[in-house]
């Protein structure tokens, strides 16, 4: 029996249970469909709550992987069971049997058009929160004005929102939001910073203190409601409309900048791979685990296994814990089998 | 011609009479009850409108039409056309005759109830003379005709599909009766008829059944018990009309005189209300037209069965399915009688929601400021002089009055663009307008480009009548003080209120689909002839709701291929994005938007063309085919 493992996505969560894998002596195989390793993470700048730059954690996290097999720009073209072992075909050509498969196929950003009330795409200054991450990344966005003088954050985009088809909340948009309110403040020092939010979900350690810190020293303002349209004026500037839930009133608000937190949602290329493998998925899209408490990295399928952002919004830490869980899980499954 | 039974009377005839001296004072206290329950002024419009030739000739046109010969379910289905009217016309035709037979030949028995009915019974003739060949065929003749039709909707019962029926109405106990008493009353009549023809005569149908009983059954005998049976179903049919669906045959009349005098709903059941419940035959047409009812578990919501729970004034089911429904009219523009059920649950739903509380002081202050309407609270200008957020005291951001419109209240040539508060959640659709607008070079003044007062229309969906008219006045007063001419609107649902309640007289209305249609006839604008294809979905308020389906389709034939949708025009499927309904969910709604999409896509066009801001938003979300706005078409396409 071979002791082939395939790890599907070639984000953190990837390579981590890859790495994990690996030294406990499997035979990793990690598949990604773009041309680098480290999804969201290679295109993010720097992490909530305390502002490590991405790069570092990638960096960490890629040298671990030494001695596994990747392939890049690589997509699953069929998946099937083969007596107890799952043929892979690979878009390149390779076919692979393997003892178990795991999904750590991560999630997409909501693509935030569709909230077009919210003009991205229409509008000269609307961006995401991925569009800011890169510009902090690389300095560049002609839609980022030299000096904007009022930047607008909205929280929950394409989250908590029956309307745009997810009910669910994406866990790390509040305390992104106020990580970038409070980085983009040190890039415009003159500028002010709104944010507009539904609720602030600063659960996780230190993220409280990031809150207090965007108050009290950034001055960012927070404003608890929905902006419910946005419209451009003649100066190409932007006219937001919304309403301050606290004191009861609409309000209007001009910008210069407005950053949308698209929220998560499963993977499109992983729900294919799923589909190939009939996976469940529960009615928010993301897949189906075998139970909610104990047996979370364990799929309907025996042998597919599932880890990170695949089955619901995840932090970074959160996402690196499951990866080892789903490394634990496999090596517990195929020892069984053995 | 002579009488067989002296004295033109025999006991069989009591059960025919009984019901129908019944059904005859039945009738005449439910009229007066209709009237009376109508405010005086919609009497008197009656009354009048019997003096009216044009009415008189428009009520006679379709009683012929939708009562006897069924034309609508002829366009719909032949075959279901075919059963309808051959029950209706043939029957109508036996009585007809019946009744000119007994005038013409037996004048002594005029104004009685039951001799034209069992005249065959009665009378004796041969059909070797002229008026016995004559009249004898053609009673065989209607008689085939009806039994041809209840033959067809025995059928349907087992195979609705066969007549284009998807699905069909579960019937009520009173139905049933009435049911199994019309479908045996035609061939007992044959049966009837047929052992009498020995007797009395006959033609090509009671003649074969008389000669083919005679060889084994014995006519004599069974003459009797026959029209006892024959005259019992009748009776027994006329006890049960009044609780049975067929209590449509004489209401349907009556609804298409007081319809055509202009009398509107008041009264969610009664007056003019009541006359619509009854005029209700049951077919179910509804069921199939009903975008709810891809899922089976929302049968239950069908405009029949609202209507069935409306006879018996069951508050609890009315108001469910009156909040459930998406007023996409697509049941009243496929009912065969033209119940306005969208009008009914309108009404239903202002019993419940007009009481409630509303405060629109706001609007009165939005308007009397400095002599016209101004910005009751100025709005943060992008300067960074401290005062950042203006807090606005309006409710639900309606009170940003429309100010700059009526400021510019110069010249009458000027073009109004009220974009609707839907319009400003799709901004393409304004960039598109605007760069239309500059490509025309229209002068046009953009009424609600800071916001503007809701149109109104959401607010009578949803029954809060009172409501609505204080924010119609409003911006009625803005239009009219705007000097305009001309109103283009981007929102269809903005369009039908206006058309309908604001009462705005020498000021034409138009939906951008129809201004840009203007535009490309005036030569104002150049278009690319692309290679794309299209599909035009239908906006419910902008189809069924204004009637408006050329303009919009000459437009992208301007521009592009135009396919065919599945189901397009008055059959058109709602988006699932419907104001229209309070308690739909988000699931069912889904379905609905991918069904209306499947109908959509059917023959792979490149892109799917809407007009409406609402079903935009809603496709956007579910499409795989890419959605725009006919305004993004247009301008996208541009010299």
């Amino acid at each position: 029996m071979n002791n082939n493992v395939i790890v599907i996505g070639g984000g953190p969560c990837g390579l981590e249970a890859s790495a994990q894998l690996h030294k406990m002596g499997y035979n990793v195989i990690l598949i990604e469909k773009d041309d680098h390793l480290g999804g969201h993470l290679a295109k993010w700048d720097r992490l909530f709550p305390e502002g490590i730059p991405a790069k570092e954690l990638l960096d960490q996290l890629t040298g671990n992987i030494n001695g596994v097999k990747y392939f890049l720009k690589t997509e699953v073209k069929s998946i099937n069971l083969l007596d107890k072992e799952y043929n892979v075909i690979l878009s390149n050509g390779i076919t692979i049997l393997a003892q178990a498969v795991l999904m750590a196929s991560g999630f997409d950003l909501f693509p935030a058009q569709k909230k077009e009330e919210y003009g991205y795409g229409i509008y000269d200054h609307v961006i995401t929160n991925a569009d800011l991450e890169n510009y902090f990344k690389t300095g560049k966005d002609c839609r980022i004005k030299q000096n904007p003088q009022r930047i607008g954050f909205v929280h929950c985009v394409g989250s908590r929102d029956e309307k745009a088809g997810n009910r669910y909340c994406s866990k790390v948009c509040c305390a992104t939001a106020v990580k970038q309110a409070c980085e983009v403040k040190e890039a415009f020092p003159d500028a002010q910073v709104y944010c507009f939010y539904m609720d602030l979900r600063m659960f996780g350690r230190g993220y409280e203190d990031l809150y207090l810190k965007a108050q009290r020293d950034c001055g960012v303002r927070f404003i608890r409601g929905r902006v419910s349209e946005v419209a451009e004026d003649l100066n190409k500037q932007l006219v937001v409309k919304a309403e301050d839930t606290l004191s009861g009133k609409p309000i209007k608000v001009t910008l210069d900048l407005l950053v949308l937190m698209s929220g998560m949602t499963n993977c499109s290329a992983g729900t294919r791979i799923a589909e190939m493998l009939s996976l469940k998925r529960d009615e928010d899209g993301f897949f189906t685990c075998k139970d909610t408490i104990f047996s979370l990295q364990e799929s309907d399928k025996s042998g597919v296994f599932y880890a990170g952002a695949c089955t619901g919004p995840k932090t970074l830490p959160d996402t690196l814990h499951e990866a080892r869980a789903a490394a634990l899980a496999i090596n517990n499954y195929i020892k069984n089998k053995e | 011609m002579r009488e067989r039974i002296a004295g033109g009377y025999d006991p069989f005839v009591l059960p025919f009479v009984i019901g129908m001296i019944f059904i005859f004072i039945y009738l005449f206290i439910a009229l007066i009850r209709v009237f009376r329950a109508m405010p005086g002024s919609d009497r008197k419009k009656f009354f009048l409108s019997l003096l009216n030739p044009t009415i008189m000739y428009k009520n006679i046109r379709d009683v012929i039409c939708d009562c006897l010969l069924h034309i609508k379910i002829f366009k719909r289905n032949a075959l279901l056309g075919y059963m309808h009217a051959s029950i209706a016309f043939g029957w109508f035709m036996l009585i007809v005759l019946g009744h000119i037979e007994v005038m013409l030949f037996v004048p002594q028995r005029n104004g009685t109830l039951h001799y034209p009915i069992f005249y065959r019974y009665f009378v004796a003739e041969q059909n070797a003379t002229l008026k016995g060949a004559v009249f004898f065929f053609l009673m065989d003749f209607f008689l085939l005709v009806v039994l041809s039709g209840i033959g067809l909707a025995m059928y349907k019962r087992i195979r609705s599909t066969a007549l284009g029926m998807r699905r069909t109405t579960k019937p009520c106990f009173a139905d049933r009766v009435a049911l199994w008493c019309l479908w045996s009353i035609f061939p007992l009549r044959l049966l009837a008829e047929g052992f009498t023809a020995g007797i009395s005569g006959g033609s090509f149908l009671t003649k074969p059944v008389n000669m083919l009983f005679a060889n084994f059954l014995g006519n004599d005998m069974n003459v009797l018990p026959t029209w006892w049976a024959y005259s019992t179903a009748l009776g027994l049919f006329f006890l049960a009309l009044p609780f049975s669906r067929y209590m449509h045959i004489p209401t349907e009349v009556l609804y298409i005189f007081l319809r055509n005098a202009g009398l509107k709903i008041h009264h969610p059941r009664k007056g003019l209300a009541e006359a619509e419940i009854y005029s209700c035959s049951s077919c179910g047409l509804c069921i199939d037209a009903c975008p709810m009812n891809m899922q089976k578990k929302n049968l239950k919501y069908s405009s029949v069965y609202f209507v069935r729970f409306q006879r018996r004034n069951n508050k609890k089911k009315i108001n469910e399915i009156a909040e459930k429904c998406l007023m996409c009219g697509k049941c009243v523009a496929l009912c065969p009688v033209g119940v306005d059920s969208c009008g009914l649950k309108q009404a239903q739903r202002a019993t419940v929601t007009d009481k409630l509380p509303y405060n629109y002081s706001f609007l009165a202050s939005a308007h009397h400021q400095g002599g016209g309407p101004s910005m009751p609270l100025a709005p943060v200008s992008g300067s960074a002089t401290g005062n950042e957020v203006t807090a606005n005291a309006a409710a639900h951001g309606a009170g940003n009055a429309t100010g700059n419109a009526a400021q510019s209240a110069v010249g009458k040539d000027k073009v109004l663009y009220f974009a609707g508060c839907m319009t400003h959640l799709t901004p393409a659709i304004i960039k598109s307008m605007t760069t239309i607008f500059d490509a025309a070079k229209e002068d046009y003044v953009f009424a609600d480009k800071d916001g503007g007062v809701c149109c109104g229309r959401p607010l009578m969906l949803t029954g809060k009548v009172t409501a609505a008219k204080e924010v119609i006045e409003r911006n009625r007063e803005m239009i009219q003080d705007s000097g305009c001419k001309t109103v283009v609107l981007s929102c269809p649902i903005c369009l039908k209120v206006l058309k309908e309640e604001y009462n705005l007289k020498g000021i034409t209305l138009l939906h951008h689909t129809q201004y840009i249609n203007q535009l490309i006839d005036q030569k104002r604008i150049r278009l690319n002839h692309s290679e794309e294809s299209f599909v035009y979905h239908d906006p419910c308020e902008l189809g069924r709701g204004c009637n408006i389906y050329q303009e919009p389709r000459n437009v992208l034939s301007a521009i592009g291929e135009l396919k065919k949708a599945n189901k397009e025009k008055k059959e058109s499927i709602c988006c699932g994005g419907s104001l229209g309904s309070l308690t739909l969910n988000y699931h069912d709604r889904v379905k609905i938007t991918q069904e209306s999409l499947k109908a959509l896509t059917f023959d792979n066009p490149d892109k799917v063309i809407t007009a409406c801001p609402l079903c935009l938003k809603t496709f956007s979300d579910q499409s795989t085919t890419p959605v725009a706005d006919i305004a993004q078409a247009v301008a996208g396409n541009l010299k």
